[in-house]
Protein backbone atom coordinates (compact mmCIF):
# COMPACT_ATOMS: atom_id res chain seq x y z
CA UNK A 1 0.00 0.00 0.00
CA UNK A 2 1.01 3.58 -0.61
CA UNK A 3 2.09 5.64 2.10
CA UNK A 4 -0.69 8.51 1.85
CA UNK A 5 -3.53 5.28 1.88
CA UNK A 6 -3.93 5.03 5.57
CA UNK A 7 -3.63 8.59 5.65
CA UNK A 8 -6.64 9.08 3.08
CA UNK A 9 -8.50 6.12 4.81
CA UNK A 10 -8.37 7.74 7.74
CA UNK A 11 -9.86 11.04 6.92
CA UNK A 12 -12.25 9.49 4.68
CA UNK A 13 -13.70 8.16 8.14
CA UNK A 14 -14.21 11.34 9.30
CA UNK A 15 -15.72 12.60 6.64
CA UNK A 16 -17.73 10.18 5.46
CA UNK A 17 -19.85 9.30 9.27
CA UNK A 18 -20.01 13.10 9.33
CA UNK A 19 -21.89 13.33 6.33
CA UNK A 20 -23.57 10.50 7.13
CA UNK A 21 -24.56 12.02 10.36
CA UNK A 22 -25.54 15.57 8.89
CA UNK A 23 -27.62 14.00 6.12
CA UNK A 24 -29.57 11.72 8.52
CA UNK A 25 -30.43 15.01 10.67
CA UNK A 26 -31.18 17.09 7.63
CA UNK A 27 -33.66 14.48 6.27
CA UNK A 28 -35.31 13.42 9.32
CA UNK A 29 -36.19 17.39 9.87
CA UNK A 30 -37.26 17.90 6.66
CA UNK A 31 -39.67 14.89 6.93
CA UNK A 32 -40.90 16.21 10.56
CA UNK A 33 -41.20 19.71 9.48
CA UNK A 34 -44.14 18.26 6.50
CA UNK A 35 -45.62 16.35 9.29
CA UNK A 36 -46.23 19.11 11.51
CA UNK A 37 -47.50 20.79 8.80
CA UNK A 38 -49.75 18.47 7.68
CA UNK A 39 -51.38 17.98 11.56
CA UNK A 40 -51.36 21.75 12.33
CA UNK A 41 -54.01 21.95 9.13
CA UNK A 42 -55.55 18.76 10.14
CA UNK A 43 -56.22 20.50 13.84
CA UNK A 44 -57.38 24.07 12.50
CA UNK A 45 -59.56 22.64 10.23
CA UNK A 46 -61.05 20.36 12.83
CA UNK A 47 -61.43 23.01 15.19
CA UNK A 48 -63.23 25.48 12.33
CA UNK A 49 -65.85 22.51 12.19
CA UNK A 50 -66.43 22.30 15.84
CA UNK B 1 -56.12 21.20 28.68
CA UNK B 2 -52.69 19.44 29.71
CA UNK B 3 -52.03 18.43 26.04
CA UNK B 4 -52.56 22.10 24.78
CA UNK B 5 -50.78 23.66 27.17
CA UNK B 6 -47.51 21.77 26.58
CA UNK B 7 -48.01 21.92 22.90
CA UNK B 8 -48.21 25.69 23.30
CA UNK B 9 -44.21 25.24 25.25
CA UNK B 10 -43.74 22.42 22.97
CA UNK B 11 -44.48 25.06 19.50
CA UNK B 12 -42.98 28.36 21.44
CA UNK B 13 -39.59 25.86 22.06
CA UNK B 14 -39.85 24.74 18.25
CA UNK B 15 -40.57 28.44 17.21
CA UNK B 16 -37.33 29.43 19.30
CA UNK B 17 -35.06 26.90 18.03
CA UNK B 18 -35.81 27.82 14.48
CA UNK B 19 -36.02 31.43 14.55
CA UNK B 20 -32.82 32.57 15.40
CA UNK B 21 -30.67 33.30 12.39
CA UNK B 22 -27.28 32.54 14.38
CA UNK B 23 -27.46 28.74 13.89
CA UNK B 24 -27.25 29.52 10.46
CA UNK B 25 -24.28 31.22 11.12
CA UNK B 26 -23.12 28.74 13.68
CA UNK B 27 -23.68 25.99 10.68
CA UNK B 28 -21.27 27.85 8.24
CA UNK B 29 -18.90 29.16 10.86
CA UNK B 30 -18.32 25.23 12.10
CA UNK B 31 -17.67 24.23 8.35
CA UNK B 32 -15.28 26.83 7.61
CA UNK B 33 -13.30 26.36 10.39
CA UNK B 34 -13.82 22.19 10.02
CA UNK B 35 -11.72 23.09 6.32
CA UNK B 36 -9.33 25.36 7.85
CA UNK B 37 -8.45 22.46 10.65
CA UNK B 38 -8.68 20.11 7.74
CA UNK B 39 -6.21 21.80 5.53
CA UNK B 40 -3.85 22.74 8.77
CA UNK B 41 -3.81 18.95 9.94
CA UNK B 42 -2.81 17.57 6.29
CA UNK B 43 -1.09 20.76 4.87
CA UNK B 44 0.34 23.12 7.38
CA UNK B 45 1.46 20.87 10.17
CA UNK B 46 5.12 19.87 9.88
CA UNK B 47 6.00 15.91 10.32
CA UNK B 48 6.44 14.31 13.55
CA UNK B 49 10.42 14.22 13.27
CA UNK B 50 11.27 10.80 14.94
CA UNK B 51 9.12 8.54 12.66
CA UNK B 52 11.28 7.22 10.38
CA UNK B 53 8.66 5.11 7.86
CA UNK B 54 6.70 7.10 5.33
CA UNK B 55 3.77 5.60 5.78
CA UNK B 56 3.97 5.81 9.51
CA UNK B 57 4.72 9.62 9.16
CA UNK B 58 2.02 9.87 6.92
CA UNK B 59 -0.53 8.38 9.33
CA UNK B 60 0.78 10.05 12.08
CA UNK B 61 -1.59 12.89 10.47
CA UNK B 62 -5.10 11.14 11.73
CA UNK B 63 -3.82 12.05 15.39
CA UNK B 64 -5.43 15.70 14.22
CA UNK B 65 -8.96 14.52 13.88
CA UNK B 66 -9.00 11.11 15.67
CA UNK B 67 -7.71 13.21 19.09
CA UNK B 68 -10.05 15.58 18.77
CA UNK B 69 -13.01 13.00 17.91
CA UNK B 70 -12.19 11.09 21.28
CA UNK B 71 -12.37 14.37 22.84
CA UNK B 72 -15.95 15.03 21.50
CA UNK B 73 -17.07 11.62 22.52
CA UNK B 74 -15.97 12.16 25.92
CA UNK B 75 -17.44 15.68 25.99
CA UNK B 76 -20.64 14.52 24.69
CA UNK B 77 -20.71 11.52 27.34
CA UNK B 78 -20.23 13.94 30.65
CA UNK B 79 -22.57 16.55 28.75
CA UNK B 80 -25.23 13.60 29.16
CA UNK B 81 -24.09 12.77 32.50
CA UNK B 82 -24.80 16.36 33.37
CA UNK B 83 -28.25 16.89 31.36
CA UNK B 84 -29.56 13.49 32.55
CA UNK B 85 -28.53 14.62 36.35
CA UNK B 86 -30.44 17.93 35.77
CA UNK B 87 -33.46 15.72 34.69
CA UNK B 88 -33.68 13.20 37.50
CA UNK B 89 -33.47 16.68 39.70
CA UNK B 90 -35.67 18.85 38.01
CA UNK B 91 -38.09 16.42 35.42
CA UNK B 92 -38.15 19.47 32.87
CA UNK B 93 -38.27 17.61 29.25
CA UNK B 94 -35.29 20.01 27.99
CA UNK B 95 -32.61 18.06 29.70
CA UNK B 96 -33.73 14.42 28.29
CA UNK B 97 -33.51 16.57 25.03
CA UNK B 98 -29.92 17.36 25.63
CA UNK B 99 -28.81 13.56 27.15
CA UNK B 100 -30.66 12.42 23.78
CA UNK B 101 -29.23 14.56 21.70
CA UNK B 102 -25.19 14.47 23.10
CA UNK B 103 -25.06 11.00 23.40
CA UNK B 104 -26.30 10.47 19.60
CA UNK B 105 -23.35 12.98 18.79
CA UNK B 106 -20.84 11.31 21.19
CA UNK B 107 -21.80 7.82 19.19
CA UNK B 108 -21.34 8.89 15.61
CA UNK B 109 -18.07 10.87 17.30
CA UNK B 110 -16.73 7.60 18.91
CA UNK B 111 -17.61 5.33 15.62
CA UNK B 112 -14.74 7.99 13.86
CA UNK B 113 -12.68 6.95 16.88
CA UNK B 114 -13.37 3.64 16.45
CA UNK B 115 -12.47 3.51 12.63
CA UNK B 116 -9.60 5.85 12.50
CA UNK B 117 -7.67 3.83 15.45
CA UNK B 118 -7.26 0.88 13.60
CA UNK B 119 -6.11 3.02 10.48
CA UNK B 120 -3.89 4.93 11.84
CA UNK B 121 -2.19 1.72 13.94
CA UNK B 122 -1.85 -0.30 11.18
CA UNK B 123 1.20 1.60 10.15
CA UNK B 124 2.40 2.03 13.61
CA UNK B 125 1.96 -1.12 15.49
CA UNK B 126 1.59 -3.47 12.50
CA UNK B 127 -1.82 -5.07 13.16
CA UNK B 128 -5.11 -3.28 12.85
CA UNK B 129 -5.87 -4.32 16.53
CA UNK B 130 -4.90 -5.41 19.95
CA UNK B 131 -6.77 -6.20 23.49
CA UNK B 132 -5.02 -2.97 25.12
CA UNK B 133 -6.42 -1.55 27.86
CA UNK B 134 -7.20 1.97 26.19
CA UNK B 135 -8.74 0.06 23.11
CA UNK B 136 -10.70 -2.51 24.98
CA UNK B 137 -12.02 0.12 27.32
CA UNK B 138 -13.29 2.75 24.30
CA UNK B 139 -14.85 -0.58 23.00
CA UNK B 140 -16.66 -0.89 25.85
CA UNK B 141 -17.63 2.61 26.48
CA UNK B 142 -19.18 3.30 22.17
CA UNK B 143 -21.13 -0.32 23.38
CA UNK B 144 -22.34 1.24 26.32
CA UNK B 145 -23.91 4.31 24.80
CA UNK B 146 -25.15 2.23 21.61
CA UNK B 147 -26.97 0.32 24.85
CA UNK B 148 -28.42 4.04 25.66
CA UNK B 149 -29.70 4.48 22.63
CA UNK B 150 -31.36 0.75 22.47
CA UNK B 151 -32.72 1.15 25.94
CA UNK B 152 -34.76 4.63 24.81
CA UNK B 153 -35.76 2.62 21.59
CA UNK B 154 -37.12 0.04 24.02
CA UNK B 155 -39.26 1.87 26.56
CA UNK B 156 -42.78 3.15 24.96
CA UNK B 157 -43.90 5.53 28.29
CA UNK B 158 -41.64 8.49 27.24
CA UNK B 159 -41.39 9.36 31.13
CA UNK B 160 -39.92 6.15 32.16
CA UNK B 161 -37.92 6.43 28.76
CA UNK B 162 -36.65 9.77 30.36
CA UNK B 163 -35.82 8.65 33.45
CA UNK B 164 -34.45 5.11 33.06
CA UNK B 165 -31.83 6.81 30.20
CA UNK B 166 -30.95 9.50 32.35
CA UNK B 167 -29.83 6.53 35.02
CA UNK B 168 -28.06 4.71 32.60
CA UNK B 169 -26.32 7.78 30.92
CA UNK B 170 -25.14 8.18 34.80
CA UNK B 171 -24.27 5.24 35.40
CA UNK B 172 -22.29 4.98 31.78
CA UNK B 173 -20.51 8.20 32.28
CA UNK B 174 -18.21 6.13 34.64
CA UNK B 175 -16.24 4.76 31.53
CA UNK B 176 -15.10 8.17 30.79
CA UNK B 177 -12.63 8.87 33.64
CA UNK B 178 -11.71 4.99 33.04
CA UNK B 179 -10.91 5.45 29.74
CA UNK B 180 -8.97 8.63 30.48
CA UNK B 181 -6.27 7.13 32.72
CA UNK B 182 -6.06 3.85 30.75
CA UNK B 183 -3.49 5.36 28.54
CA UNK B 184 -1.51 6.50 32.43
CA UNK B 185 -2.31 4.25 34.30
CA UNK B 186 -1.53 0.84 32.61
CA UNK B 187 1.04 -1.09 30.59
CA UNK B 188 -0.35 0.04 27.20
CA UNK B 189 0.91 0.60 23.69
CA UNK B 190 -1.27 3.66 23.27
CA UNK B 191 0.61 6.95 23.10
CA UNK B 192 -0.30 9.41 25.92
CA UNK B 193 0.18 12.17 23.60
CA UNK B 194 -1.86 15.12 25.80
CA UNK B 195 -0.80 15.49 28.85
CA UNK B 196 1.02 11.81 29.18
CA UNK B 197 2.42 11.96 33.03
CA UNK B 198 4.87 9.10 33.38
CA UNK B 199 3.64 7.19 29.63
CA UNK B 200 5.89 8.50 26.97
CA UNK B 201 7.44 5.58 25.66
CA UNK B 202 4.50 3.74 23.64
CA UNK B 203 4.83 2.42 20.53
CA UNK B 204 4.24 5.73 17.84
CA UNK B 205 4.55 8.64 20.62
CA UNK B 206 5.63 11.84 19.76
CA UNK B 207 7.04 14.83 21.11
CA UNK B 208 4.94 18.01 20.25
CA UNK B 209 6.47 20.42 18.08
CA UNK B 210 4.94 24.03 18.44
CA UNK B 211 3.39 23.51 14.85
CA UNK B 212 1.94 20.46 15.70
CA UNK B 213 -0.01 21.82 19.49
CA UNK B 214 -1.01 24.45 17.60
CA UNK B 215 -2.60 22.53 14.82
CA UNK B 216 -4.05 20.06 17.63
CA UNK B 217 -5.31 23.34 19.51
CA UNK B 218 -7.34 24.74 16.24
CA UNK B 219 -8.63 21.46 15.80
CA UNK B 220 -9.91 20.55 19.28
CA UNK B 221 -11.42 23.79 18.81
CA UNK B 222 -13.11 23.22 15.25
CA UNK B 223 -14.79 20.39 16.32
CA UNK B 224 -15.85 21.93 19.94
CA UNK B 225 -17.45 24.61 17.61
CA UNK B 226 -18.94 21.03 15.35
CA UNK B 227 -20.21 19.37 18.10
CA UNK B 228 -22.17 23.13 19.38
CA UNK B 229 -23.09 23.50 16.33
CA UNK B 230 -24.76 19.49 15.93
CA UNK B 231 -26.38 19.85 19.55
CA UNK B 232 -28.69 22.87 18.17
CA UNK B 233 -29.26 20.93 15.35
CA UNK B 234 -30.10 18.00 16.85
CA UNK B 235 -31.88 19.80 20.26
CA UNK B 236 -34.59 21.57 16.88
CA UNK B 237 -35.13 17.83 15.70
CA UNK B 238 -36.20 16.42 19.13
CA UNK B 239 -38.50 19.18 19.71
CA UNK B 240 -40.31 18.62 16.07
CA UNK B 241 -40.52 14.98 17.05
CA UNK B 242 -42.19 15.86 20.45
CA UNK B 243 -44.40 18.55 18.78
CA UNK B 244 -45.40 15.78 16.09
CA UNK B 245 -46.39 13.44 19.32
CA UNK B 246 -48.37 16.25 20.95
CA UNK B 247 -50.47 16.80 17.68
CA UNK B 248 -51.21 12.97 16.93
CA UNK B 249 -51.98 12.90 20.59
CA UNK B 250 -54.38 15.97 20.21
CA UNK B 251 -55.72 14.61 17.67
CA UNK B 252 -56.69 11.13 18.93
CA UNK B 253 -58.39 12.72 22.01
CA UNK B 254 -59.99 15.75 20.22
Amino acid sequence: MGDLTFLAAGYAVFWIVSFVFIYTLVSRQRSLEKEVQVLEQFVQQESEVE
Amino acid sequence: MATETVLSQQKQAVARSSGFNWTHGLTIISGVLMLVALYMALVWAPDAANLIAPAERAAQRIFYFHVPSAWIGFLAFIVAAVASLLYLLTRQQKWDIWALASVEIGVAFFAMVMLSGPIWAKPTWNVWWTWDPRLTISTISWLLYIGYLMLRGAVDNPDRQARFAAVYALIAAMSVPINWVAIRWWRTIHPAVVLPGNNTSAEGGFGMSADIQTTLLFCLFAFTVFYATLMVHRIKLENLKRRVELLRQQILYQ
